[in-house]
């Protein structure tokens, strides 16, 4: 039995966090990325779909361009550390977002804008454990059950998320409070070769709570770790990028 | 003879009793007449206040909007739509509204505001608005220059500090809130104009430009002529961001809402939430916004309404300031039983007194054989009698003055007045012309007569000749 366990660990030779780790480095890039996407929100009544470029280097920057529609056009994002900026060009203001607007939906989808920014510490905020194997979408799939560490940064008591054995996929991930109720599921489809990796380029968050709600993102294009400067995240450059 | 004649008879042999007795209803029904035509006077008023300034009596609205309101709940207000609503037989005009909220930047402040997008024009159907504008204010500097002014007088000069940073709105308020003569304005509004006088410049649909409450300006510490920037989301989740000239401050009431409202034109702030066509609400100016003819509006034009709307009217709109009025009028009612209690026992101290006064006369009359129920009778008249001429006169006397005081508020000045503002009362008081409050006053005061009545009638049925003799 023992040695059976043993043979079964040697042959994958990766603990939880591993597996996390290589998916989100899989996904984000190991150094940085640079990515254009688009958003479609969902309401029961209407949706809508806004256009972006993204620039990420580590976690701890990135910097968005609004694309399309054109009334949002030149709209940018910066993020620093725990600090988010946005410039807004038709009233040429650049504004610290406070901790007020946090809560607030990022242009109206149902990501937050902390989710924004407290993103991908993945690895380092939660102790992992592999609480079992299925299949999603014809894929083997590890599943792991990521509990957030006591004093870490982050909203979710603890995350659940399932991941593709063989190409370290984000399959589908499910984001409960710290009271055990399910909030949100994210899933990952459209699985397609990007800049040389097979990554998941549709993304759904379904919010739990909300009925005929949810939020698209696609990634049409993506660029893996190419070089970037510190100085590349701004605000100087926040005005001047298009 | 009858009672009646004998009783009028009575009356004017003690001629001075007579007098005590009706003055002391006289006083009763003059004081309850003049303190419930404030009363319902100052409610209406306040009810007239809040619905004929903002919420008007009936208005279409997005089908969620009262519940939820944001933006995504506005409906679209199409050219058909408007034509639908004034074509209702009771429908006079539409006043287009888009509320909404922003956060609202000038240097280095910032706040959450409410945003108004209206059409001036047609909001001075209900209020009008276009009359706030402020156009002085005696800031520090504006004081300090009055003051050495030579032809202001020095009761103004020392009334100036108490009004530090003021704003008015109108020549007349501020004339008499300094105490000068509005005979000479002529003389004083360029010497004012000079010093204290403010821009303030109308908004106009098509025009970008904004409104600021007076006291949201002072907060972002903006004046007339400087950019206002506002930030917020927009229809379907979309940004909302635009940068507007300020073109004047408007004076408001209530210091809560001064201090966080932003009046935009409509159309502009349909631009700034992207809104297209929609607006959140059009309030519908009646012909006849009398109950039974509103229910019947609101009937008729909900059969046809527009899918994704509803009308709602003031009673729902105003739920929560009709059960404070109510419960200040409870209060309000409180008051008067305390008068009514005052009264009563002043007609009834002067009835008493007159019976002791007569204790003897009585006596006589039913030594020398008159029937006690016929004395009793004639007493009745008699009190019938005073109480009438009681009311009659304090009627006749107060009719004038209310009919007066209807069209001349009483309007407090000075201090006082600068003081009730800080609390949110308007300096005002209003008396509400003769209606049935009136006739209701008169039968309660007739009633506590009656009551006092009943003392004397008791001493008759139970009167021993032989004590009230000796009395």
């Amino acid at each position: 039995m023992l040695t059976l366990s043993l043979t079964s660990l040697a042959q994958t030779g990766l603990s939880a966090a591993d597996i996390i780790k290589k998916a989100d480095d899989k996904f984000n890039g190991e150094e940085s990325g640079i990515a254009v996407m688009a958003m479609t929100v969902v309401r029961p009544t209407w949706e809508r779909t806004i256009e972006f470029k993204s620039w990420n280097k580590g976690t701890e920057n990135s910097l968005t361009l609004i694309t399309a529609p054109a009334r949002e056009k030149g709209q940018t994002f910066l993020k620093r550390d725990n600090e988010m900026w946005t410039w807004n060009p038709s009233i040429s203001r650049l504004i610290k977002l406070p901790p007020s607007m946090m809560s607030q939906g990022w242009m109206g989808s149902d990501y937050t804008n902390d989710d924004i920014l407290h993103e991908s510490s993945l690895v380092r905020d939660y102790t992992h454990e592999i609480v079992g194997e299925e299949v999603i979408e014809g894929r083997n799939c590890y599943k792991i059950k990521m509990t957030a560490k006591e004093d870490a940064a982050v909203i979710w008591g603890y995350q659940v998320r399932w991941i593709d054995k063989k190409d370290f996929l984000f399959l589908k991930a499910e984001l409960y409070d710290e009271d055990g109720y399910l909030i949100r599921t994210e899933t990952g489809s459209d699985i397609r070769q990007m800049d040389g990796r097979l990554i998941p380029t549709r993304i759904e968050l379904i919010p739990a709570d909300e009925e005929g709600q949810k939020t698209i993102v696609q990634i049409k294009e993506i660029k893996f770790n190419a070089p970037m400067e510190d100085s590349f995240f701004s605000q100087q450059n926040m005005k001047r990028i298009r | 003879m009858q009672n009646y004649k004998l009783a009028w008879r009575n009356l004017w042999r003690n001629r001075r009793r007579t007098m005590i007795t009706s003055a002391s209803v006289f006083f009763a029904i003059f004081f309850a007449l003049l303190m419930r035509s404030l009363q319902t006077g100052s409610y209406a008023y306040m009810y007239r206040n809040v619905i004929e300034s903002y919420s008007g009596y009936v208005q279409l609205q997005g089908e969620n909007w009262w519940d939820e309101k944001t933006i995504d709940n506005s409906f679209p207000y199409t050219s058909e739509v408007r034509d639908w609503l004034l074509g209702d037989e009771n429908v006079d005009d539409v006043i287009p509204r888009l509320e909404s909220f922003a956060l609202a930047a000038g240097g280095q402040n910032t706040k959450g505001v409410m945003v108004l997008g209206i059409d001036p024009e047609k909001e001075s159907l209900l209020s009008n608005i276009k009359s706030r504008v402020v156009q002085y204010k005696l800031t520090p500097e504006a004081i300090a220059s009055l003051v050495n002014e030579p032809s202001i007088p020095d009761k103004t000069k020392k009334l100036l500090p108490v009004y530090e940073n003021a704003c008015f709105s109108g020549d007349e308020r501020l004339l008499s809130d300094l105490g000068l003569d509005k005979n000479k304005a002529e003389e004083y509004i360029p010497i004012l104009k000079k010093y204290a006088g403010f821009r303030g410049d109308p908004i106009a649909p098509g025009k970008p430009g904004v409104w600021l409450g007076e006291k949201l300006a002072s907060y972002l510490e903006l004046y007339p002529g400087d950019t206002l920037v506002l930030l917020s989301q927009g229809y379907h989740g979309s940004t909302a961001a635009g940068k507007y000239e300020i073109k004047g401050l408007i004076k408001l009431p209530t210091s809560e809402i001064s201090g966080s409202v932003v009046y935009l034109p409509f159309d502009i702030a349909q631009q700034l939430y992207n809104s297209g066509q929609n607006l959140t609400s059009v309030v519908l100016h009646l012909k006849d916004n009398e109950d039974k003819s509103l229910k019947s509006t609101i009937e008729r034009l909900s059969e046809t309404a527009p899918p994704g709307t509803r009308l709602i009217d003031w009673y729902e709109m105003n739920d929560v300031i009709i059960q404070q009025m109510e419960a200040d009028n409870v209060s309000g009612m409180f008051m008067i039983g305390i008068l009514y209690l005052v009264i009563a026992f002043g007609i009834f101290g002067t009835v008493l007194m007159m019976t002791a006064e007569r204790r003897r006369e009585f006596g006589v009359l039913v030594a020398i054989g008159m029937q006690k129920k016929k004395l009793a009778a004639v007493m009745s008249y008699e009190m019938l009698y005073i109480g009438l001429l009681g009311i009659l006169i304090g009627a006749l006397i107060c009719i004038p003055i209310i009919l007066f005081g209807v069209h001349h508020p009483i309007v407090f000045k000075g201090e006082l007045a600068h003081m009730m503002e800080e609390y949110d009362f308007e300096p005002k008081l209003v008396f509400a012309s003769i209606n049935l409050y009136f006739l209701w006053q008169i039968l309660v005061v007739l009633f506590m007569v009656f009551l006092s009545l009943i003392h004397p009638l008791r001493k008759i049925m139970k009167l021993q000749v032989v004590h009230a003799l000796r009395a």
